[in-house]
């Protein structure tokens, strides 16, 4: 199928609006959530300083307070320097974080001990360790702290250092001590372990880029990340922006979060990130979240696409349907033109198709005096049954125009149906042929439901079923005839009528055909009126069920009145022509034909008879020629029957009215002057007879 | 059916009367005998009080018209009522025949 501009353009449309809200929705939302992302962070990490800042604080309380506990121990031990050396071992053993402790005494406090001196106790393998450790080489009035605490007079932190063999941070508490003489003997030195801090500041950094720094007050880095996972470089940058020296912006992807403690000694701790790496999983999410996105538009281009084909699809089965439902109503025009729509008083028939258009046919026409009539069912409704069913009604007619015997003309139409008949179709058919003049009803049925005979009572017509039309192309379809008297109908349908089904499913029936038929007689309704009724009543037994299968009636009322009729027989001798004069003429006294019309009927049927009583009977055969004159007063019908060789005058071509005097041949006008005077001229060979029908009417 | 034949010089008269149907023809033919020699005079046949005719008729009056056509005489007919002109118009007669 073949899509036209304005529905791609439709559909890619459609995928492009839907695409640009999706994106416009995606980047609001990832905006939004980048900016909660990185509030979070910071938020994170100003908790994160704080904890630390906080800790810091703590452990240094902790150290002044362990060194106000142990004031007393220590003045006590200022007696002598063995005392004040195990004092010190009181002062570390106290708190677990303060790895060491010294007391720096003022040169040549102790009497007996020149110059320096300094015990100091170090914690080692849960011991602890007690020594002077005042030398040549370590002076420690040289130590500024010392020096500090010495003129100040008041205690000080010192800034974090690594000492030792495992290079340990530490920070060190100097405290001015002063004796029970109110001097200044020494300083106390307690060393913080401050291990802790590299690794609380590092070890849990949630980006591979971030880090966390500890500067003293003045700027100057005492603790960070190990070189090998952050570049010094990129350390020494973040130091530089903490103390002010570069502008945080001139840094590529880099941001700073710093907190100082709120107390002496003021280091600073800062926390450094990329937002970059902040960002990372958010621009993966986004990148999923696009993929997601494309694939869903990519999938709703498909369905587009799908639900457009089958949309338009669904369009042309609808346009088609309608088109299909025009033909069918075409169709159903055409069926219902074919069917009678003018009904003499004693005939009315009535189609009422199940569908649109049926597989039911009925007909009737008056010809010669007689009336012919069918009804029929085409196996299967719809189109294919209603096509076979106007084939087979137009037979009807064109047959039946020639041929008057009922079996004769079941004949002709089951040689059609027959011909090319792939689909099996067949059709049930009754044809009636009721002479209106003498009440001779001659009938075939070719398996049609038999149809019922009004009289004085109601009866099944003993119509031989025979096989339906288009079964076997060789079915002998046998005649019958019976007389009906004046008054008495026929009612033929179709099994629309007799298995109508009502919601039950339970069918109308021929027994409820049959009573309904039984009140009608007594309430002698005319025909019209009777299948109006079961018409009714129908529908009324189906009530809301749905029509199966097409209703068909036909009824047929013979009612002759004010009839003339009489006969002459003949015998084969012109002289006999004399007293057909006589006959017709009395006829034409007696049915008031006077004149002109008198005369050329007379003409007509005087011709006719001359020719058989010429030719039919070749010499020296005798035989009878016979005249049967009936009339309703509105048409005359002669029917001249003889038993001699076959003749059909209609089928003679008429002699030529053309010619000149010379070239015209003597005779053949008869026939010519007959046919042109009647409204009818018909032949048919009966029984070894030749019957001849001519009518002509004469209101 | 009457059939009175007049012989004058230059013409022959045929006045028929009454109809000549299928059983008068034989008859007729007989009577009118005297127009198949014409001798060139001209066929008068007057029909005012012809009521009738047949198609045996219509042969005798064609049997006529080609002996007359054969030997140069004229063929008229005369008076013909409405009838017997719609038989004739009906066989085509009425354009090979004159009539008066």
């Amino acid at each position: 199928m073949k899509l036209s501009a304005k529905e791609w353009i439709s559909r890619v449309g459609i995928v492009l609006v839907a695409a640009i809200l999706v994106e416009i929705i995606s980047v609001v939302q990832y905006r939004r959530t980048m900016a909660m992302m990185e509030r979070e962070a910071d938020i994170r990490i100003r908790i994160v300083l704080g904890a630390l800042t906080d800790n810091i604080s703590n452990e240094l309380r902790l150290t002044e307070v362990t060194m106000k506990e142990n004031l007393w121990e220590v003045q006590r031990g200022l007696s002598n320097p063995d005392s004040a050396l195990t004092c010190i071992s009181y002062l570390i053993d106290d708190n677990p974080h303060v790895l060491g402790g010294c007391l720096a005494f003022v040169p040549g406090y102790f009497p007996g001990k020149d110059g320096l001196y300094e015990p100091y106790g170090r914690k080692e393998g849960g011991r602890i360790i007690l020594e002077d450790i005042a030398s040549g080489s370590h002076d420690y009035t040289l130590n500024p702290a010392y020096i500090s605490v010495m003129e100040s007079g008041k205690p000080e932190w010192s800034d974090p250092y690594r000492y030792g063999p495992d290079s340990t941070s530490l920070a060190t508490y100097s405290y001015p001590i002063y004796d029970s003489g109110g001097r200044l003997a020494a300083v106390c030195g307690l060393d913080l372990d401050l291990s802790w801090l590299g690794d609380t500041l590092n070890s849990h950094q949630r980006f591979a880029s971030s880090f966390g720094i500890l500067l003293t007050r003045d700027g100057k880095l005492v603790a960070g990340p190990a070189e090998s996972k952050i570049p010094a470089s990129r350390v020494q940058q973040a130091v530089d922006i903490v103390n002010g020296v570069i502008d945080e912006s001139s840094v590529k992807d880099i941001t700073i979060k710093t907190a100082s403690l709120k107390r002496a000694p003021y280091w600073k701790l800062a926390q450094v990130y990329s937002r970059s790496e902040v960002s990372a999983p958010m621009r993966k999410m986004r990148l999923e979240h696009l993929l997601m996105v494309l694939l869903g538009l990519g999938i709703l281009a498909f369905m587009l696409n799908r639900y457009a084909r089958s949309e338009k699809k669904l369009r042309e089965a609808s346009a088609q349907q309608a088109r299909l439902s025009a033909e069918l109503s075409v169709a159903r025009g055409i069926q219902k033109e074919m069917l009678p729509k003018a009904f003499p008083d004693n005939i009315f028939g009535l189609l009422e198709p199940a569908r649109e258009v049926g597989g039911d046919l009925f007909d009737f026409y008056r010809r010669d005096g007689k009336l012919f009539f069918c009804i029929g069912d085409v196996s299967g409704k719809g189109v294919p049954s209603a096509m076979l069913m106007s084939v087979i009604h137009s037979l009807f007619r064109i047959v039946s125009e020639k041929e008057e015997s009922p079996s004769r003309i079941l004949t002709l139409l089951n040689a059609q149906a027959c011909r090319d008949n792939d689909t099996n179709m067949f059709v049930t058919f009754f044809v009636g042929c009721l002479d209106l003049y003498t009440g001779r009803f001659r009938f075939s049925n070719a398996g049609h439901d038999k149809p019922f005979i009004l009289s004085d009572s109601v009866s099944v017509l003993p119509a031989r079923a025979n096989l339906p039309l288009g079964v076997f192309p060789d079915t002998t379809f046998k005649e019958q005839a019976i007389q009906l008297s004046p008054g008495t109908s026929i009612f033929l349908y179709t099994d629309g009528l007799s298995e109508a089904k009502n919601r039950q499913r339970e069918a109308f029936g021929v027994s409820r055909v049959k009573e309904a038929l039984s009140k009608s007689l007594g309430e002698s309704l005319s025909p019209e009126q009777t299948v109006s009724a079961f018409r009714e009543s129908a529908f009324k037994f189906t009530g809301d069920a749905p029509q199966a299968d097409d209703l068909t009636m036909l009824m047929v009322r013979y009612a002759p009145s004010n009839l003339f009729s009489e006969h002459l027989e003949l015998s084969n001798k012109i002289d006999e022509v004399s007293r057909l004069s006589a006959f017709l003429k009395s006829l034409c006294v007696k049915l008031e034909l006077e004149g002109k019309l008198g005369l050329s009927i007379r003409l007509a049927v005087e011709e006719m008879v001359v020719n058989v009583i010429s030719y039919a009977y070749p010499s020296p055969k005798k035989g009878t020629v016979t005249i049967y004159a009936d009339s309703d007063y509105k048409e005359l019908r002669f029917t001249i029957v003889d038993k001699g060789i076959p003749f059909d005058p209609t089928a003679v071509v008429p002699a030529s009215t053309t010619l000149s005097a010379e070239q015209r041949p003597i005779g053949g006008l008869g026939i010519l002057l007959s046919r042109q005077i009647m409204d009818s001229v018909s032949y048919c060979r009966k029984a070894d007879q030749n019957v001849l029908t001519l009518t002509k009417s004469i209101v | 059916m009457k059939i009175d034949v007049q012989q004058s010089e230059n013409q022959i008269l045929a006045i028929l009367e009454g109809e000549l149907d299928t059983a008068a023809a034989a008859d007729a033919e007989v009577s009118l005998q005297p127009l198949l020699d014409s001798k060139g005079k001209d066929v008068v046949i007057d029909c005012t009080k012809l009521e009738y005719i047949a198609s045996s008729g219509l042969r005798l009056l064609l049997g006529i018209l080609k002996t007359a056509k054969g030997v140069g005489s004229r063929v008229v007919l005369k008076n013909v009522n409405d009838v017997v002109k719609d038989v004739l118009e009906l066989t085509g007669f009425i354009s090979i025949f004159e009539f008066e």
